[in-house]
């Protein structure tokens, strides 16, 4: 019962934070109140990346210990991740078009990348669904997830060096609510959206990873159900008290 | 240093049985530069016939057609390895994994050095780009995109070739790793051609090379996993 | 102020979505936890009884 209160605090944070950052706060004196989307754009993308290190170590420590706990967490992270992800791409476009005129723009190195972030989820969530076999799945998933999570900050830092050469002053740097001087209230309504935030995702990822548990749990007796079954029926078939030795591990026989 | 000697054989005798393989085989190679070259045909037709537009574009272009013709070399590379459960049979020897992804890369590297000579070649004479003067810079940079190409695209071609989906999931996979490759190296052909004005050759290069180790170092690392199916 | 359409649009899909998600994942559990129950249930029953084979 612990999960549901902190699905309770998460919601109760997020509707605070909401109403903070949208009637409370002033607006900003550049962007005016699209500033406000700010604060959910960057708390999803943050999100989006703390689920999708949270994916790739859950892998790491599934191919070191081969226990599936770790690969469940692992599609947790993946499923929420995909969606905090794509919650901060489309904060930025809709940032983006009243403050930059445009719904995308290649320079921020923060939007491109995001966006590459979104594709290695769909990919690895893919990857995924078109493997049966769970531990070939677990450990397919894994080493993608790696190779995936190294490639994002060699993503980040080459987009810098592209835009670099190309220096356009913007009127609104997202970077901006990072400053160091940037308005106390700005960062506090930040920081609580983020917190909100936060909650909510503890409790998508565990509730996610029960579903993982269960959904594996009915498969596994799906399938051991066949073997058994597959098991008496021979038995049955050859009228004699030996039964076809069959390990249990065995690849599916069919019926 | 024994151990390291007898990876690099392995290695070496990997890459030789794929490029033997290759050469005797049913002109699979060389379906794919044809391949490139109309790809190559169609960016022209559909950017042109503006040739200031077409040789702007020439950098870029040129590494798209690489990267889209790559695609097929590199999964047809694991797919000679499925037939007769090759792949296992490798695996059994008690072999260093990392010799078998090695002696794959080789070869991947070699076909697509292949193609992004040739490649370079058709650029020259449909865009109209004068070659002349940027061959070490061109050549580098030919070089460390393809080693980069051949490492991440030899994990990832190892990762789908079992599946049912392969054809679509290797780009899938794939495209957005290779990204920063991508960027860099059509930055770095684009400098080499203009002269270097401001002297940025360098920095894309060493981004080229430190993409390439590190993605190289995760596909040696990781590869070992697949060959356990 | 134009920019109403777009904040709403922001942050109605970012709050709107978790809500989706969150109440989904519920159901899905929800239904799930039964098939999870009954499954064992017949675990245990099978436990019970005798071996099949003469």
């Amino acid at each position: 019962m612990k999960t549901r209160v902190v699905g309770i605090i998460g919601l109760v944070a997020v509707v605070a934070a909401a109403v903070f950052g949208l009637f409370v706060v002033p607006a900003d004196l550049n962007q005016g109140d699209a500033q406000r989307i700010m604060y959910p754009h960057v708390a999803s993308a943050w999100l989006g990346y703390l689920s999708f290190g949270v994916t790739a170590l859950a892998g790491l420590l599934y191919l070191w210990k081969r226990d599936l706990r770790f690969d469940a967490v692992a599609l947790a992270g993946a499923e929420v991740g995909v969606m905090f992800t794509a919650f901060a791409i489309w904060g930025g476009m809709m940032w983006g078009k009243p403050v930059w005129g445009t719904f995308w723009q290649w320079e921020d190195p923060r939007l491109t990348t995001t966006a590459l972030l979104l594709a290695l989820y769909v990919g690895y969530l893919l990857l995924r669904r078109l493997t049966d076999d769970p531990s070939r799945r677990a450990t397919r998933a894994a080493i993608v997830g790696l190779v995936a999570a190294i490639d994002i900050p060699i993503v980040h830092f080459s987009v810098i060096w592209w835009r670099g050469l190309h220096q356009t002053a913007t009127i609104g740097d997202p970077s901006k609510l990072l400053h160091p001087s940037a308005p106390p209230l700005f960062i506090i309504a930040l920081m609580s959206m983020l917190t909100a935030f936060t909650f909510v995702w503890g409790y998508l990822m565990i509730r996610r990873y029960q579903l993982a548990r269960i959904d594996w749990q009915i498969e596994e007796h799906g399938r051991l159900g066949r073997i058994s079954a597959a098991r008496r029926a021979a038995a049955a078939n050859a009228g004699r008290a030996v039964a076809p030795a069959l390990d249990a591990r065995t690849e599916e026989v069919a019926p | 240093m024994n151990g390291f000697r007898q990876t690099a054989g392995v290695a070496l005798t990997i890459a030789r049985k794929d490029a033997l393989a290759e050469l005797r085989g049913k002109h699979a190679a060389t379906s794919t530069l044809f391949f490139a070259a109309i790809v190559l045909l169609l960016f022209g037709f559909a950017l042109g016939p503006d040739s200031r537009r077409l040789q702007e574009a020439a950098p870029g272009l040129l590494w798209l057609a690489i990267v889209f013709a790559g695609l097929l070399a590199v999964g047809r590379l694991h797919l000679i390895e499925t037939q007769d459960a090759a792949l296992e049979q490798l695996a059994l020897y008690p072999i260093d994994r990392r010799a078998i992804y090695a002696g794959k890369a080789l070869s991947g590297l070699a076909a697509m050095l292949v193609l992004g000579i040739v490649l370079l070649g058709a650029v020259a004479i449909l865009y109209g780009i004068d070659l002349a003067g940027a061959w070490p810079a061109l050549a580098a940079t030919l070089l460390l995109g393809c080693i980069g190409f051949a490492a991440v695209g030899t994990f990832y071609a190892g990762v789908t070739v079992r599946m049912a989906a392969r054809e679509v999931m290797l780009p899938l996979l794939m495209l957005p790793v290779i990204a920063p490759l991508l960027l860099a190296a059509v930055k770095a052909t684009a400098t080499a051609l203009g002269g270097d004005p401001f002297g940025e050759l360098g920095a894309w290069l060493q981004l080229l090379a430190g993409y390439d180790i590190v993605m190289l170092i995760a596909g040696a690392g990781t590869y070992g996993f697949l060959l356990e199916e | 102020m134009t920019d109403i359409g777009f904040i709403v649009a922001a942050y109605g899909v970012i709050l709107g979505g978790m809500a989706v998600y969150a109440i989904t994942l519920r159901r899905r559990l929800a239904s799930l936890r039964d098939v999870s129950l009954r499954i064992r249930g017949e675990a245990a029953a099978a436990d019970e009884r005798p071996d099949e084979a003469p």
